[in-house]
């Protein structure tokens, strides 16, 4: 099949209009002019005061936004329950995309835990440096998908842990937020000490929510790996 | 020389042409691949170019991250807006979602019906 066939000059033509007009559109929306005052340098100039956050991206995604978080991480969680529900009642399944290496079987072991170690200091540094909770959640299901590519069928996951530990920290992120709510009068609000800015243990109750976002995206992502990778029937 | 390219408009130009590369080459194979995964595929590199124009076209030359640090001791004017970078991490997790959420459908689909080409779907009887 060659490449002409595949490839008309129509689909050429309109995928090229359709993204022209939505470029243009997008320019007439967002005008791009400098301004002195907007949403950015609001949240800079009270960041400081407020939070005590080092990471101001980290203050947005889970002070000043945390509502919109809490509806990330719900979409996050009904989408892996889409796909649990075209699982075939949790028959056994057998990992399609393992490699037979002895190299990789003996290297998994020194890697997994300084994979483990590393995405949890992604995670608890979330309100200091560049990273968090979805980033780190996602480099603890890295070093779960390795262990599946690595040790054939002999790693399974317990799934009545991995949905303890994503359950509880759900629900710990929902209780944050309703006792800032009960406490402060705000949804998500502070009820902790700040503490000094760049330290560890600073910014109030946004690492606390950090890590209950990082635990319940890393028992997703791990999930959804799982199910993607263990796809074929036992016989 | 160089300099002339480190300036913000350059940059900006640079970022909007490559990100309308990016959305045609997700349109090109959305449209014309029969294959579901690859279309579905095609559809994340068209989004990848709507994170790479919004978080590009609020940068600035000399601006800073946004994070507080030994050198950089309290927050500025000087640092880059914070909103759409968080905003982009929010969109980025809902990209992953919907993507693994279609993927799934997909290989249900190929389960049920072992066919996975779009011109070959048949399911309500039409096109006969």
């Amino acid at each position: 099949m060659s490449l002409k066939r595949n490839i008309t000059i129509e689909t050429l033509v309109i995928s090229l209009l359709v993204s022209i007009m939505t470029i243009i559109l997008m320019g007439l929306f967002l005008d791009f002019e400098t301004t002195t005052l907007s949403i950015g340098t609001e949240v800079l100039k009270n960041n400081e005061a407020v939070t005590k956050s080092a990471n101001a991206v980290t203050s947005v995604v889970t002070y000043f936004r945390g509502f919109d978080t809490l509806g990330e991480v719900t979409i996050l969680f009904l989408s892996i329950f889409g796909i649990g529900l075209g699982l075939e009642g949790y028959k056994e399944k057998l990992n399609i995309f393992a490699y037979d290496n002895n190299l990789l079987k003996i290297a998994v072991d020194v890697l997994f835990p300084l994979i483990i170690l590393f995405g949890f200091y992604v995670i608890i540094h979330g309100h200091l440096s560049p990273g968090g909770g979805f980033q780190g959640g996602v480099i603890i299901a890295s070093a779960f998908l390795l262990m599946f590519l690595a040790k054939n069928n002999d790693f399974s996951l317990n799934h009545k842990i991995m949905e303890l530990i994503e359950a509880l920290s759900g629900a710990s992120f929902i209780l944050i937020g309703v006792l800032g709510l009960l406490i402060v009068n705000r949804f998500f609000d502070n009820f902790l000490p700040l503490g000094e800015i760049g330290k560890l243990f600073s910014g109030g109750v946004i690492p606390l929510i950090y890590i209950f976002v990082g635990l319940k995206v890393s028992a997703e992502i791990t999930a959804l790996v799982e199910y993607f990778i263990r796809i074929k029937d036992v016989e | 020389m160089l300099s002339s390219f480190n300036q913000t408009p350059f940059l900006h130009t640079v970022i909007t042409i490559g990100s309308l590369l990016l959305l045609t080459i997700g349109l090109v194979g959305a449209l014309s691949k029969k294959n579901l995964f690859k279309i579905f595929l095609s559809l994340a590199i068209a989004e990848a170019s709507l994170f790479i124009y919004f978080i590009g076209m609020h940068f600035e030359v000399g601006k800073i991250a946004p994070i507080v640090t030994d050198e950089v001791i309290q927050f500025s004017s000087n640092m880059v807006d914070p909103v759409p970078q968080a905003m982009i991490l929010t969109t980025i997790v809902i990209a992953i979602a919907v993507l693994a959420l279609a993927l799934s459908f997909i290989i249900n689909y190929f389960k049920l019906t072992n066919n996975m080409r779009v011109d070959e779907m048949n399911e309500l009887g039409e096109g006969r």
